[in-house]
């Protein structure tokens, strides 16, 4: 019998501006290459958040479809009761902003956010950031070799005492905060600035986010497909490097 | 015909840019119009308003099919009036630029300038223009690296219409985020223009909240909703001012029929006969190197341009019944610098078909391909990609960079003593 896996694509239609659609297609698509049976849920606008989930993806947006998305959130605890039974969480730029404890809202003023996160993101008060972001990972993000992503936001978000990020930058800006970090870590759930979409451009960390949810994963055996990833991965690396 | 004054300083400027721009589409560098209206703009900062002058302006803008809307429009109203556009797709303030030293200073009464101008451009360039008519088509997400997320877009139109009470406005009606902005001016024509990529639209620009969409209609429940059209599109016939009029274009697609649509919305604001704006539109075969065949090697490869999620779905249904396609991505600044919106594009549509990823961004293409389930080879070089198609017949679709170089590159393997000059301009370039 084969299990079930569910990828929960949380309201895609307020955030996932950035191609953030590609972050579930990859997970699905890897774990059925693997033999599990994913079922891909888009919980849209309108239509409640399964608590259910095993995986959920979350990614960025605009200033208000992103405050409108952290009141629908707010509202309702089956994201939060989801990561306390032990799923696993991806939130990207917009959807990691308010994932943490306040981000800035259309107005200009904080706003509470989910709280998965201890960290805060107030508005750069410079250029955005904008370009290419390669970050080293936290050690414990087992066997992720350098990220590779996309950045585009004017947030600067502080982690609070205790909270790992997600890597090291090593070009970009990431969190913005002058630590030369990105994201975060909070058990199973990574927050980051990474678009790309970030799990296609690293198909490492989408692996180890689906032995997160399923245990331990064996290599994949579709030869061309992990061929074409890696020549990405190589690209982007090199180009961004040459680009610093 | 009435002579306007110019001191010879802008007479002095604008023959510095012709100048400039014969050597620009000499060397291969680009259409010659918006480096040359730089320099036009940096000798003569105010340039725009004073060549602009008496002339009456219609501008087009959105996310997409801004270039075609303004071809086919060009056409249509070139019967009635002394025609002035930006031809070549340069649509922010240099191109504009410009295309104005055409008019030279002499604007007859019949002059009409009609311009495509850049969605984040469009409040700034409209200030300047005596801009009479205004067209919106479209807003999805589209070089987000560049231009602001959409709905910032929508609502900077909207007051700039506010605070320009006589600007008519011909909006698309299917679109929420350009009926939001367009309930800023208070005359509207509405157009029902269509829509395809809904998830840039499906949060209410008013309350933040879900707008319901049902085949043909559109509303939130917080009373904003689809404006009844005024002009409306059935199949190849378009509904105006009471009566169906037949709509047979050389360009294919159904997305030209709805942009023809819009070009006859403008039509009838300034009040010029339909039926033969219809038929002055079915002129136009090719808009700036768009749907163009070329041979290439014994091959005939139509040339089309996507640039964004939007765009794609009207090229998937364009290229339905290809046997190969050749996919070039670049992400260089005029393109957007991130090709993650990749993943917002059905290209499950190209299974069974021969394709070819191409481009700079090959690869980023590729694993989209692969997750799509699309067969396909990897070959860098536009050109190489499409020598390795099978058929005789096979589409090109690039981004714009790569649509424009492999438009160059296909002229000047034509034509050794224009290779030498471009090679000259890629050196100058660099």
């Amino acid at each position: 019998m084969t299990e079930k896996i569910k990828v929960v694509s949380v309201l895609p239609d307020l955030l996932g501006t950035y191609g953030d659609s590609g972050n579930a297609i990859v997970a699905s698509r890897r774990l059925a290459l693997r033999g599990y049976e994913p079922e891909l849920v888009t919980a849209v606008l309108g239509e409640a958040v399964p608590a259910d989930g095993d995986f959920y993806l979350i990614g960025g947006g605009e200033d208000g479809p992103q405050a409108k998305a952290a009141q629908l959130l707010n509202a309702d605890a089956a994201l939060e009761a989801a990561l306390d039974r032990g799923a696993a969480l991806l939130a990207v730029c917009a959807g990691f902003q308010i994932l943490g404890e306040s981000f800035i809202g259309p107005d200009m003023n904080p706003t509470t956010g989910i709280g998965v996160f201890a960290c805060k993101t107030h508005r750069f008060d410079g250029p955005r950031s904008v370009g290419e972001l390669v970050t080293a990972p936290t050690p414990g993000i087992d066997g992720v070799p350098e990220l590779t992503g996309y950045e585009n936001h004017q947030g600067v978000t502080e982690l609070l005492e205790g909270t790992i990020p997600l890597g090291m930058v090593l070009v970009g800006k990431g969190n913005n905060c002058g630590k030369r970090i990105d994201g975060a870590v909070s058990g199973k759930a990574i927050g980051t600035y990474m678009h790309g979409p970030v799990l296609a451009r690293n198909p490492a960390l989408c692996d180890y986010f689906l032995s997160l949810v399923v245990g331990k994963l064996e290599p994949l055996e579709d030869v061309r497909l992990e061929r074409a990833h890696a020549k990405l991965y190589e690209e982007r690396i090199k180009e961004a490097y040459k680009l610093r | 015909m009435k002579r306007r004054f110019l001191t010879l300083h802008v007479n002095a400027a604008i023959t510095i840019s012709r100048i400039a721009s014969w050597w620009v589409r000499k060397l291969g560098m680009g259409d010659g119009a918006a480096l040359p209206g730089r320099i036009l703009l940096w000798l003569r900062p105010g340039a725009i308003t004073e060549l602009s002058r008496g002339l009456p302006a219609v501008l087009i803008s959105g996310t997409n099919a801004k270039t075609t809307t303004t071809a086919l429009a060009r056409e249509a109203l070139a019967g009635s009036f002394q025609v002035i556009s930006n031809d070549t797709g340069a649509n922010m303030e240099s191109g504009l630029a410009y295309a104005l030293t055409r008019c030279g200073g002499v604007c007859s009464g019949k002059a009409l300038g009609i311009f495509e101008v850049d969605e984040a451009y469009l409040p700034l360039i409209g200030r300047q223009l005596e801009t009479k008519i205004v067209a919106l088509l479209n807003l999805s997400r589209d070089q987000l690296d560049r231009v602001s997320e959409t709905r910032l877009t929508s609502a900077k139109w909207r007051a700039y219409f506010q605070a320009n009470k006589d600007v008519k406005v011909v909006a698309n009606c299917d679109d929420p985020l350009v009926v939001y902005a367009a309930n800023g001016a208070s005359n509207i024509l509405w157009i029902s223009a269509g829509i395809n990529f809904f998830q840039d639209a499906r949060s209410c620009p008013e309350c933040g909240g879900e707008i319901h969409f049902t085949t043909s209609d559109w509303r939130c429940i917080c009373g904003f909703e689809r404006p009844l059209p005024d002009i409306e599109v059935f199949e190849n016939e378009v509904e105006a001012d009471g009566r169906r009029i037949k709509v047979d274009l050389a360009l294919p697609g159904r997305c030209n029929v709805s942009n023809a649509a819009v070009a006859l919305g403008i039509c009838q604001v300034l009040g010029v006969d339909l039926a033969s704006a219809v038929r002055r539109m079915s002129y136009v075969s090719e808009v700036a190197g768009r749907y163009r065949r070329l041979s290439v090697d014994g091959r005939t490869v139509r040339m089309l341009l996507s640039k964004n999620p939007a765009g794609w779905l009207e090229v998937l249904d364009i290229v339905r019944d290809d046997r190969s396609v050749v996919v070039a991505i670049n992400a260089q600044v005029a393109d957007g610098r991130d090709p993650s919106w990749l993943w917002d594009v059905p290209f499950e549509f190209l299974q069974g078909k021969e394709v070819v990823a191409s481009g700079e961004r090959a690869f980023d293409l590729s694993v989209r391909l692969h997750y799509a389930g699309v067969e396909h080879s990897v070959i860098k070089d536009p050109i190489d990609a499409v020598k390795s198609c099978v058929s005789s017949e096979l589409s090109f679709v690039g981004n714009y960079t790569s649509f424009q170089e492999l438009r160059k590159r296909i002229d000047s393997s034509q034509n050794p003593r224009l290779a030498r000059l471009h090679r000259l301009g890629d050196r100058i370039s660099l």
